[in-house]
């Protein structure tokens, strides 16, 4: 919506190369895990190692036992008798966010609610990913136009895969399940995400243009919190 | 209801009053009256409201507050006291409160009855009136620091809720101890907890282990079911969003609750036929919602997704999928239409018909698993007798509706006592125990079951011997509906969890100028303090699994 | 070898000792020796561990509540085992803000421990024992009981009001348990005469009775099938599995003491408790079951042993799936006015009939 008043970076090849350099050249060796150091700068172990951990994550997942709205009773369905989404080592619900990967959001997300839900997804460990259920974390579904509902769970947290539907019927889930570990598997879904906290790690880094941007729109003297999320950013 | 005996508490029981000996009963408090299509209402002067709540609950027995619905016009607001009698829900009042525009106060009725508690809270966070005497006037649905009245007239939507952070600081960071008391712990059960059915949030205190004190705090799924009705045509734009109040497959109960207060409304006569294929279709909803329920009570007692979670879910999948043949969706089957259903039975019918005779035929076996597996294990009585009990008295106070009242022996039931649909022609028998615990609730809800299969039975008989040259579906209806201007109509269905009812004020246009749900979980929600306070914490758990509680419907 | 306590002739750390020509070391060779043989032991137990957390648990779940669980990942899912192991311990470990920090990390360290500190005693047949003192059976009750002090200094030091409640509960039902299960235990003690667990095994390979030619031998569960209940019972309340299974009790108190833990402490936790159900399993095993003893050889001692801890295992899970949660009172109040007062009249049962035995 807001592509062409928004200076995105156009050509980040400079960013990346910068950090590639750094990296390589060793006069920045935050990137360069200990692993990496330990097996020097043969690539062969690296790379199969990072495949088999892309493996791992993508093969066994403990969900998060999160319900919200009218999909998580096809959530349900989904790890109970017919479907059983436990056959693809995905069925292992556990209360606690502190042992689970993956969240699904499994319905309309409300004013109230947004920011439970943000701090829910911060307690889980990383990596953690997200799976949107429904059209309501995609938009709003149905209630796109109440005056209390967030437009899409993407406006409180990242989501890795949408499945589309009102609610999605428990194959759709399954589907978008195996689709997110296919995509863990083949490593293109990112594994970690930078923590705030960690920033402070990074905070020499030339920033770009969108970093800059959305540090400018902070007040530091009176944060301010919206509740109608369709004009945040 | 059998026809050939006739129930003991037949409505003939019950003395009714006309419409004029009330107003005699009420006296000088009347200051003028309206005619709503379900009920003689009449005008009160603001600050005379619980004299007037109290003459009708204590002089003429009407001790059901089922709804309070707050609105306003161009020149006045209005809180519209629906109130019923328990005994027989057909006799109808409502009592209507005029405020002044410019300083929106009434008198609460909270004293006289408990349930108007929450009722006015939501009137004053969605519309703006506040109450008098009120004993805890906050906001319900909506977050604290909320600006503006939604359902107000002068509300604008577009404007960003600003709030800077500081004033919505969030109440989980503080440290909840206090200096005077070190003997309790607060603690807050979810909005994100295992046990709480979605997202609700219980703020507990706790002394040791036994539950001091409980208040739910909810509105974290309030998706202004309301307003998105009210910018709906009658005609169709509306149908869609019952399905989404009650989401536990209760679909066709909610769609019947919008669809008999519209046809009232319009005066749509429904082809009997489309009103067996409904009847079949609500029944179906209730067995899989109460199988959730009783799937998730025990989740709440078992503590695992333990094999009885997994049975009901598969008996659950079952009628989900003739639900599916019927309507060709899950969950959300938007097949009820205004003057009959969508389309007709699938084909070929005998296929459909064998299909749901084999369900029912099956169901008695599982619902003997069920006895085996959870109301004649020991443990499980030893942890739901007894516990979480909710008094018959405490309950009407309430307003407490559906399986959790007829589990306090209060005899009501919207299908027998205020007939609907094709209930009268059928034999069944309303569900009542007389526990009033967690265990009589558990109890109604699997023997509800039986009844609703001795009725999809009774159905299927019924729809395979019709005529063929009679299946009319659909009566003719207008494309676009206008009900007279002014028109009010409060009317309610049995839903899967109690009374559903919807008030709806036309004026004029082919949308409904308010529309109000009357959630029976809102109102069953309430009585929770009662049953939990002083208990353990597994017993509030039990107890809010008893209430069977579906967030979408309570939000709303 | 002064001063040096020899190793025990036919334990483990002596059979390795000879193997590998230790004995020539002296202490040294000694200290070698026990810490292969316990080396040993422990990965014997963690590959058992591993194929019951992630896998053998779900799949028998899955098989109670009509479902298939696993499946894709390698033959019968069972490569699930190494993606769950691997993907825990790569997780982010959180510490949250407010932790008390060496108990919050001492905590999950002593589980798991605890447990394995009492596989020391147990004789798992064909040769497998660490070693076997006189005080075997009081040394693994006492080893299994460290891990309530691991419970709650996981419940307090998480600084999160769940664990607490959980770490509180946990202390209690351990309290309320252990009693009985000892003085059970005890009424074993008094028909062998010895705490030595070889010595209790020993005791029960007689012949009980010999019914048309089969020969039931003397195991305990047979000769007091009473104890033999209140010991399994008491055994499920001590690992804290259904219906006693209060300090976890995941829709009431979340995850009780383990709410705060995430990957590589989360895996200690888990870790420890199903050790400890096999150690439950293990002692329930020598007391009552003649420990290793089963038809065939000797040496398939070790087979029929992990047979046994594998059926308390699976008892612990039939029962998880099948029976409601007690509620935590009432939980207390079987514990101390029901249990413990059976448990002392079998005691003071067995005593009488020992007595009367012997002086016949």
């Amino acid at each position: 919506m807001s592509s062409d008043n928004r200076p995105f970076v156009t050509d980040d090849s400079q960013v990346l190369t910068d950090t590639r350099d750094a990296r390589m050249t060793g006069e920045d060796n935050r990137f360069n895990s200990k692993l990496r150091e330990a097996f020097g700068s043969s690539p062969f172990i690296l790379t199969k190692f990072d495949k088999f951990m892309n493996w791992v994550r993508g093969s066994s997942m403990f969900m998060l036992q999160f319900g919200i709205a009218c999909c998580s009773i096809e959530m349900m369905h989904t790890y109970a008798v017919k479907h059983d989404l436990d056959r693809f080592g995905a069925g292992v619900p556990r209360a606690s966010p502190r042992q689970a990967d993956v969240i699904i959001v499994p319905g309309t997300i409300v004013s109230k609610f947004a920011p439970r839900m943000k701090r829910v997804y911060d307690q889980m460990p990383e990596p953690k990913f997200v799976i949107g259920m429904g059209s309501c974390t995609i938009s709003g579904g149905p209630f796109q136009e109440g005056y209390n509902v967030i437009k899409g769970a993407e406006e409180v947290i990242p989501v890795d895969i949408h499945v589309p539907g009102c609610p999605p019927r428990p194959e759709a889930l399954v589907y978008g399940v195996a689709k997110l570990q296919e995509r863990i598997a083949n490593g293109e879904s990112s594994p970690v995400t930078v923590k705030p906290y960690e920033l402070e790690q990074f905070g020499d880094l030339s920033r770009d243009e969108i970093v800059q941007q959305l540090a400018d729109d902070i007040d530091e003297e009176d944060l301010v919190m919206r509740y109608n999320w369709a004009d945040s950013p | 209801m059998s026809l050939e005996e006739p129930e003991p508490d037949a409505p003939a029981t019950v003395e009714e009053q006309s419409a004029d000996e009330l107003a005699e009963l009420l006296g000088d408090h009347v200051i003028g009256r309206e005619e709503h299509l379900n009920a003689p209402g009449y005008v009160v002067r603001p600050d005379e409201v619980q004299a007037v709540l109290s003459t009708l609950k204590e002089d003429a027995g009407y001790d059901h507050l089922s709804c309070v619905t707050a609105q306003e016009y161009e020149d006045r607001y209005e809180s519209i006291y629906h109130l019923k009698k328990y005994d027989d829900p057909t006799q109808e009042v409502s009592v209507v409160v005029p405020a002044d525009r410019e300083n929106p106060v009434s008198q609460s009725g909270e004293a006289v009855f408990r349930t108007a508690d929450w009722h006015e809270r939501e009137a004053y966070d969605l519309v703006g009136i506040e109450y008098d005497d009120h004993p805890d006037l906050r906001r319900i649905l909506l977050p604290e620091t909320w600006q503006g009245h939604p359902l107000a007239e002068d509300y604008e939507q577009d404007r960003p809720q600003v709030v800077p952070l500081r004033e919505h600081a969030n109440p989980l960071q503080e440290d909840h101890r206090s200096e005077q008391d070190t003997d309790t712990m607060y603690l807050n059960i979810g909005p994100h907890h295992p046990a709480t059915h979605g997202v609700l949030h219980l703020k507990t205190v706790l002394d040791g282990e036994q539950v001091a004190d409980v208040e739910s705090d909810i509105g974290y799924l309030h998706r202004c079911e309301e307003q998105i009705c009210q910018n709906g045509t009658y005609r169709h734009q509306i149908m869609p969003y019952p399905d989404r109040w009650d989401y536990i497959s209760a679909g066709l109960l909610n769609e019947w609750a919008y669809a008999r207060a519209a046809e009232d409304m319009a005066d749509i006569d429904v082809p009997e036929y489309a009103q067996v294929i409904r009847t079949m279709g609500a029944e179906l909803c209730r067995i899989a919602a109460h199988m959730l329920a009783v799937g998730t009570f025990a989740l709440d007692v078992y503590g695992d997704f333990t094999a009885i979670f997994m049975y009901a879910i598969r008996d659950r999948e079952k009628a989900q999928n003739i639900l599916e043949d019927l309507t060709g969706q899950r969950l959300m089957f938007n097949y009820f239409r205004l003057g009959g259903v969508v389309w007709d039975l699938p084909e070929p019918r005998e296929e459909f018909f064998e299909k749901t005779r084999d369900f029912l035929e099956d169901l008695p076996e599982a619902l003997e698993e069920y006895h085996d597996l959870i109301s004649s294990n020991e443990i499980l009585q030893m942890r739901t007798i007894d516990t979480g009990v909710l008094p018959p008295e405490v309950a009407k106070s309430y307003g407490a509706t559906g399986p959790v009242a007829r589990g306090s022996g209060v005899d009501y039931d919207l299908r027998r006592d205020d007939p609907y649909g094709y209930y009268d022609e059928l034999d069944w028998d309303v569900v009542t125990e007389d526990g009033c615990d967690n265990y009589s609730r558990l109890l109604v809800r699997l023997r509800e079951v039986e009844e609703s299969a001795k009725i999809i039975e009774q159905c299927i008989d019924l729809l395979e011997d019709w005529p063929e040259e009679d299946r009319t579906i659909q009566a003719n209806v207008p494309r676009t509906l206008k009900p007279d201007d002014d028109t009010e109509i409060y009317r309610a269905v049995e839903g899967a969890k109690g009374e559903l009812g919807i008030y709806m004020r036309s004026d004029g246009t082919d949308k409904p100028a308010r529309f109000k749900i009357r959630s029976p979980c809102f109102s069953n929600l309430q009585t929770l303090p009662e049953m939990a306070e002083g208990e353990y914490v597994p017993d509030l758990i039990a107890a809010l699994g008893s209430l069977d509680i579906v967030l979408g419907e309570v939000d709303r | 070898m002064t001063g040096a306590v020899p190793l025990q002739q036919g334990m483990l750390p002596d059979t390795i000792a000879n193997l590998l020509g230790l004995d020539a070391f002296g202490i040294a060779g000694d200290v070698v020796a026990a810490l292969l043989g316990a080396f040993l032991i422990a990965n014997f137990l963690l590959i058992n561990t591993a194929f019951a957390g992630p896998w053998a648990k779900r799949k028998i779940t899955a098989a109670f509540t009509d479902r298939i669980a696993v499946n894709r990942i390698g033959p019968f899912g069972l490569f699930v085992i190494v993606a769950d192991a691997v993907r825990l311990l790569s997780k982010e470990l959180i510490v949250p803000e407010g932790a008390d920090r060496p108990a919050w990390d001492l905590g999950p360290l002593l589980i798991p421990f605890s447990a394995l500190l009492g596989f020391a005693v147990i004789p798992m047949g064909s040769g497998l024992q660490l070693a076997d003192p006189e005080t075997g059976l009081a040394f693994a009750f006492a080893a299994s009981s460290i891990a309530s002090l691991g419970l709650i200094m996981m419940g307090y030091a998480s600084n999160n009001k769940y664990s607490l409640l959980g770490g509180l509960r946990a202390v209690a039902s351990n309290i309320a348990y252990e009693i009985p299960l000892i003085v059970t235990g005890v009424s074993v003690v008094l028909f062998t005469g010895t705490l030595q667990m070889s010595e209790i095994v020993a005791a029960q390979e007689a012949t009980f009775v010999s019914i048309a030619g089969i020969a039931i031998p003397q195991w305990f569960a047979f000769v007091n099938p009473f104890a033999f209940a209140l010991f399994v019972v008491a055994n499920v309340a001590e690992v804290g599995r259904n219906p006693f299974d209060i300090p976890e009790a995941p829709t009431e108190i979340v995850a009780g003491y383990q709410t705060e833990y995430s990957s590589v402490y989360f895996v200690l936790i888990y870790l420890g408790e199903f050790i400890h159900i096999f150690l439950g399993g293990a002692i329930a095993a020598t007391l009552f079951l003649g420990g290793p003893a089963g038809p065939g050889p000797a040496a398939l001692g070790i087979v029929w042993f992990t047979a046994k801890i594998w059926a308390f295992f699976l008892l612990t899970q039939w029962l998880r799936s099948a029976v409601p949660r007690l509620r935590v009172d009432q939980f207390i109040e079987i514990g101390w006015k029901g249990m413990l007062v059976l448990s002392f009249a079998n005691l003071v049962l067995t005593a009488v009939i020992v007595g009367v035995l012997t002086t016949l």
